[in-house]
């Protein structure tokens, strides 16, 4: 790794208590080729210790850090300062969209994780259910679990218009956990759950969760998945008794 | 709250800035969707000169033909290929056709729809 | 905010949301004969009120413009209301604006049958 040096001003978000939001600029020395997050965590150390953000297995493994950089919902622990701004240059963080401020960039996803234990959302899944595309079946044929790939950091609800205007909408990280339990267990109540004004029928196919998903989660594709299931199984249940 | 149904976030329904060309598809299909239906409406009244005889239809006609008209009607036109273009996209998804390709699908029915205002630019000012 | 999950009320918005992508697949197809017939086809391409009475007085064209106005009201007051729905109203205003789109919606279709038979009418005067 060179030693470059880069000097870059980071626009903070700040939000105490019931005070509007407003912004604080820190000009600090970073080196391009480490990450957004490890930016904030210098302007904490040695500028301001009452900034408070998340930050946790610094890997995208937990979704803890997922902020907006430069109004691009990122997890900020694998963005590249080199990729968002240059020498001198300005960087703008501020909080997720869509969640309620707690304090500077940290938001309230209470209720997401509510909808989540709702939709029976699950961390593991069987490899074979959960594999994307492009990744290899174990070789010896074996049942193996993994933890699925939606890591909850919000993005996905932070991206989306509909979110953007109506709490009561489920959401993408929602229905996409629904999708992923109904991969997982079959149980049609997780149809029943979706299927709600509220619920499946409310995406307007935007697809900016599936674009701003760190995690290739695909939210968007999911979605429209569980309306073609949940179309076909009131079409079943006409003809056959549930 | 930071989600509710502010003015604020009303007009960010229509901020296409930092986001992706999926957005772009919602702002269209929304502002063409409001359009035509203000569309719809005038036409539909327009059309009751028919009933009040050959004068007030003829009369209507011959201001049709006056360029302020002549470009409200590109601009319904402009609105109806873009917002019926790209509702075929959003059956097709919905349906799960063509998911994987959505954002190259969108592209290509926006194409198409410039091509037919185009032609139809063409064929009302030109020939 | 624990406590404002809304209570899934299965089976609630399906059929909207059916009705208006189907609708807006049909309409698509009926546009492009309606606007095709109307202004291509058509002697004169409807330009005077004389063209258009003698026009409607074949049968399938009344009968084909009211099927497509049913339908293109319907799915317009439906796409207003998911429009609504956006903005998070509460229950009892979404209700009398259920109200209202049913009234405007069936206000429109009646005035378009009405239009179209008086057309038809004047026309077999003609």
């Amino acid at each position: 790794m060179n030693n470059e040096k880069w000097n870059v001003t980071f626009i903070v978000t700040r939000k105490k208590g019931d005070e509007a939001p407003r912004t604080q600029s820190f000009t600090i020395d970073v080196d391009p080729d480490e990450y957004v997050l490890d930016g904030i965590e210098r302007v904490w150390a040695f500028h301001d210790r009452s900034l408070v953000f998340r930050h946790a297995c610094h890997h995208s493994t937990c979704g803890a850090c997922g902020m907006r950089v430069n109004g691009v919902e990122k997890l900020t622990c694998i963005t590249p300062i080199r990729s968002v701004t240059h020498d001198g240059g300005t960087l703008r963080v501020e909080p997720l969209r869509n969640f309620p401020i707690i304090s500077d960039l940290v938001v309230d996803m209470g209720e997401m994780y509510a909808r989540m234990d709702d939709a029976r959302s699950p961390q593991v899944a069987s490899v074979d259910q959960s594999n994307l595309g492009y990744e290899k079946d174990p070789e010896d044929g074996g049942d193996y679990e993994r933890l699925v790939d939606c890591i909850e950091c919000g993005c996905c609800v932070s991206a989306c218009p509909i979110a953007l205007t109506t709490p009561a909408y489920i959401g993408p990280v929602v229905l996409a956990g629904a999708h992923q339990a109904l991969e997982e267990t079959g149980a049609p109540e997780l149809l029943d759950y979706v299927d709600q004004e509220n619920g499946v029928w409310r995406c307007h196919s935007a697809y900016e969760c599936t674009a701003v998903c760190p995690s290739n989660v695909d939210p968007a594709w999911r979605i429209m998945n569980l309306r073609g299931r949940v179309i076909g199984r009131r079409i079943s249940k006409l003809f056959i008794r549930a | 709250m930071q989600n509710e149904s502010t003015p604020v976030n009303f007009w960010r329904w229509f901020d296409p800035r930092n986001r992706s060309i999926g957005t772009w598809a919602f702002i269209l299909n929304r502002i063409t969707a409001l359009g035509l239906t203000l569309y719809l409406f005038i036409h539909l009244i327009v059309l009751g000169k028919l009933a009040q005889g050959p004068q007030a239809y003829d009369d209507f006609v011959t201001l049709a033909h006056t360029p302020v008209v002549k470009f409200g009607e590109m601009l319904v036109i402009a609105g109806g290929l873009i917002h019926g273009l790209n509702g075929i996209r959003i059956a097709m998804t919905s349906f799960n056709i063509g998911t994987a390709y959505q954002k190259q699908i969108f592209a290509g029915l926006m194409v198409i729809a410039v091509i037919g205002m185009i032609i139809f630019g063409w064929k009302m000012f030109g020939a | 905010m624990i406590g404002i999950r809304s209570a899934p009320k299965s089976r609630e918005g399906a059929w909207l949301w059916f009705f208006k992508i189907a609708a807006g697949v049909f309409i698509v197809i009926l546009l492009a004969v309606h606007f095709i017939i109307n202004h291509l086809v058509a002697p004169n391409g409807l330009l005077s009120y004389d063209d258009v009475l003698r026009y409607y007085q074949v049968p399938v064209v009344p009968v084909m413009e009211v099927i497509f106005l049913v339908f293109v009201v319907a799915h317009a007051l439906v796409g207003l209301r998911s429009i609504v729905l956006d903005l998070n109203p509460s229950t009892i205003i979404l209700r009398w604006l259920d109200r209202l789109f049913m009234l405007a919606g069936a206000g429109f279709i009646a005035y378009g049958i009405w239009l179209v038979v008086v057309i038809v009418q004047k026309g077999s005067g003609l």
